[in-house]
């Protein structure tokens, strides 16, 4: 009888110090709430990744990134933006003993080798004149779109670079409502379910494209808000007028989600726009809504979890990636700074995501950098946690 | 994994030499320094240089050689972005921790800011000195235009329009923006005059003397003027201040520092010296110049006879090979670095041959990369501190191993 009784106390206390210790951690989360900290997947810049390129080989302009099954990284950049003076080993004579412009794909390990390069003009197909966007689909097959002047295709590779597949084909842009030809073609996602290929059209046109990823069939487009695309040119974004009802140039990015919603940026719109599979519109959001010009929402990834809870959503004109939620599209936190040094961007212009969750990015205009950022879980993080480097 | 590739750099050069060559190897910092406060960004960057308390000094060009439309985009009214970027001031002070400890520089009262800054030293009393050495340097241009992969070049082209680019794209609006070809925010100003001083500030940035006059170019000969100089060294206790003056003929003009009074002037041996960048003092009296162009570092007594000369990277052409360079911090100072910022390398030389025996880095925008490294010093323990002027833009630390 004591002694059940000096248990039933000591059960007592210790819930009492459990409930103790609950409260504690409930006002130590409050207070880091209210310091500005929130739970959220916590990233760390390795600034070892990739390794050195062989050949002595730089990047110009980066400007995709994708990741295949075996956990690669494959990139696009654009070998002539480089300066002559940069490449000048690639000069006639040469100039310099560095250096020389790298194929415009290539593929990484995760240990950072470099183990696949390749790309360039070839037989049987029309390589872009201003490559943009690569996409490794569920056959391992390579997309690549581009965004200039009489790019009115994509292509598909195989992950060695053998020609497969173009849709469309070069020539002037029409409109957005062609069913022959795309309109500067952004980026790429495959659907593996339907075999569909998800394009954002683009730099010329303004809709989403779904078609055949094996055929290139059209299948079915949409416009801003599920609209049929108009190619009125609405002038440049303000962000005190009422929204308008129609995509700007570029649309960047088409991505599914698992649970098969389309998330499309629509760049100097500043928003994000989200449809279902077939073009309902669901719901949009906007992101830093006073950026000009390029706009902010340049390129978005998915976490690893089976329900993809957090959206990543890379920002080239503010330099920094958002995380945010993605059932509410709120924004949790968000990593980077500008600048030239590791975890740093200069127009971060794509992001992936691999099996383990880390986050890959890529920069344009003089960033010209793969960058990998390392998951370290899902933490209590600064909602700016700014330039991440190793802690 | 970075040590490694120093090694396989090392052995290789000293195979070159035929003989097992010595060479001090070191490995990047990639975490140094920390991030800028204020989203400030570095525009190209031409000096760099370490003070007595081993603070790491830089200067860079700022505005002028950031792209307004997609870099300092919170320069432009209205801002172009919400969170970043602007130009950070142009004279940044580091602790070797890599803490920003003070910040200045840019036009004030009774001296001309330049330009475009070229090399910059501090003396043994503390001083700041400038050489004012606008218009920028060009990098050999790429192919322009709007949105198109046209390349771009790097940054600091004169004249030549090499807006950092637009590839990225953003619709019509950005294809026309970005193929202009204009840096820096606001309105076109009229044209400055070109850059023919160098300036001395204290340490927290009061101006206390200028040698020259903005627009007032000299010939070779000249006693009073200069024209575009890229560097300046300071001999403190003889009180004088050595100038790489870009004249035509380029020479080295030795001026007293403190009243800026000429002392005596020469050019190159044998040869002029073509597209001069560099001049640096050792303790055992020489003067090493950078004769850029001809790929060559001339060695001269402090009056002007010539000693020896060394060769570096013979083959290259372009913009050449020889654009700075720093000393092993050694009583001997055995070893000569010199930046590259055409080979986008650091060669090491020992000092006393000027034979190359090592060298480090290679082309790329990763942390021990370099695009136009033109700026390198060192700190007492030996530490190389660099910096990469058009579209390198940053400073890098290159620890001892």
């Amino acid at each position: 009888m004591t002694q059940t009784r000096t248990t039933l106390t000591i059960f007592v206390v210790m819930l009492a110090g459990l409930g103790v210790a609950e409260r504690l951690l409930e006002r130590q989360a409050a207070a880091q709430a209210r310091d500005g900290m929130v739970q959220a997947p916590r990233f760390e810049v390795d600034p070892t990744y990739p390794k050195p390129l062989p050949n002595n080989w730089v990047l110009g302009q980066a400007i995709g990134v994708g990741v295949d099954a075996q956990d690669r990284v494959w990139i696009v950049h654009r070998p002539d933006t480089l300066a002559p003076g940069e490449a000048g080993q690639d000069q006639n004579p040469p100039i310099s003993s560095c250096c020389a412009k790298a194929p415009p794909v290539l593929a990484f390990d995760q240990a950072g080798n470099l183990v696949a390069h390749w790309g360039g003009p070839g037989p049987g197909y029309d390589w872009p004149q201003s490559n943009h966007g690569i996409f490794v689909d569920h056959k391992d097959n390579v997309w690549i779109g581009g965004n200039v002047g009489t790019d009115r295709h994509v292509l598909k590779f195989t992950q060695d670079g053998r020609f497969i597949a173009q849709f469309g084909k070069p020539g002037p842009v029409l409109n957005s409502n062609d069913t022959e030809n795309f309109g500067r073609v952004a980026k790429i996602f495959v659907d593996p379910r339907a075999n569909e290929a998800y394009l954002a059209d683009g730099y010329g046109n303004r809709r989403v494209v779904v078609i055949d990823a094996d055929t290139g069939a059209f299948k079915r487009y949409w416009g801003a808000y599920g609209n049929k695309p108009d190619d009125t040119n609405a002038g440049p974004y303000n962000p005190d007028a009422p929204l308008i009802q129609q995509f700007r140039t570029p649309v960047h990015c088409a991505e599914l989600s698992n649970d098969g919603l389309v998330y499309v940026c629509d760049r100097p719109n500043d928003r994000v726009q989200v449809f279902t599979k077939d073009g309902t519109f669901v719901k949009e959001v906007r992101v830093a809504p006073r950026t000009l010009g390029d706009g902010s929402t340049w390129d978005i990834a998915f976490s690893k979890d089976p329900q993809q809870k957090y959206l990543y959503l890379a920002d080239g004109k503010n330099e920094r990636v958002y995380i945010m939620d993605r059932a509410s599209l709120e924004i949790l936190s968000m990593f980077g700074d500008g600048g030239r040094q590791p975890g740093q961007f200069f127009a971060v212009h794509s992001i992936v995501t691999d099996s383990k969750g880390n986050i890959y990015t890529t920069e344009t205009y003089e960033g010209r950098r793969l960058q990998r950022f390392v998951f370290r879980g899902v933490q209590m993080v600064p909602r700016h946690q700014g330039v991440v480097w190793p802690k | 994994m970075m040590r490694r590739n120093f090694v396989v750099v090392m052995l290789v050069a000293a195979g070159l030499a035929g003989v097992a060559a010595q060479s001090p190897v070191f490995q990047v910092d990639p975490f140094w320094p920390k991030p800028l406060p204020n989203s400030w960004i570095l525009g190209s960057v031409t000096g760099v240089a370490v003070d007595s308390r081993d603070r790491i000094w830089v200067v860079h060009r700022g505005q002028d050689s950031l792209n307004a439309r997609t870099e300092a985009s919170l320069a432009s009214t209205p801002p172009g972005a919400e969170a970043c970027c602007r130009a950070a001031p142009f004279v940044l002070e580091f602790d070797a921790a890599g803490t920003l400890v003070s910040h200045w520089g840019g036009p004030g009262e009774g001296y001309e800011w330049p330009v475009s800054p070229g090399g910059l030293t501090v003396d043994d009393r503390g001083n700041v000195w400038i050489a004012a050495a606008g218009p920028p340097d060009v990098v050999v241009a790429g192919r322009g235009g709007g949105e198109a992969p046209g390349a771009r070049g790097g940054g600091g082209a004169r004249g030549a329009g090499a807006a950092a680019g637009a590839a990225a794209g953003a619709g019509a609006g950005a294809a026309a923006a970005g193929g202009q070809g204009r840096r820096g925010g606001g309105p076109a100003a009229p044209p400055r005059p070109v850059d023919a001083h160098v300036l001395k500030f204290t340490r927290t940035g009061q101006f206390v003397l200028q040698i020259g006059k903005a627009g007032d170019t000299g010939d070779a000969a000249s006693t009073t003027r200069l024209n575009e100089p890229a560097d300046v060294a300071v001999d403190t206790a003889a009180n004088e201040v050595y100038v790489a003056d870009g004249g035509e003929p380029p020479r080295i003009a030795v001026f007293n520092a403190t009243t800026g009074a000429y002392k005596r002037h020469w050019g190159g041996h044998a040869t002029p010296f073509a597209r001069l960048s560099c001049v640096a003092l050792s303790r055992d009296g020489l003067v090493y110049v950078c004769d850029r162009k001809n790929n060559r570092l001339q060695v001269f007594r402090k009056d002007g006879t010539f000693v020896t000369e060394g060769r570096v990277s013979p083959a290259t052409l372009g913009n050449g090979s020889v654009w700075d360079v720093a000393f092993s911090p050694d009583a001997a100072q055995q070893f000569v670095y010199v930046a590259d910022g055409q080979d986008m390398k650091v060669f090491v030389l020992n000092r006393k041959t000027l034979a190359t025996v090592s060298s480090f880095g290679s082309g790329g925008r990763w942390p021990g990369g370099f695009y136009g490294v033109g700026s390198i010093a060192v700190d007492a323990k030996g530490t190389i501190y660099t910096g990469e002027t058009y579209e390198g833009k940053r400073v890098q630390r290159f620890m001892r191993k």
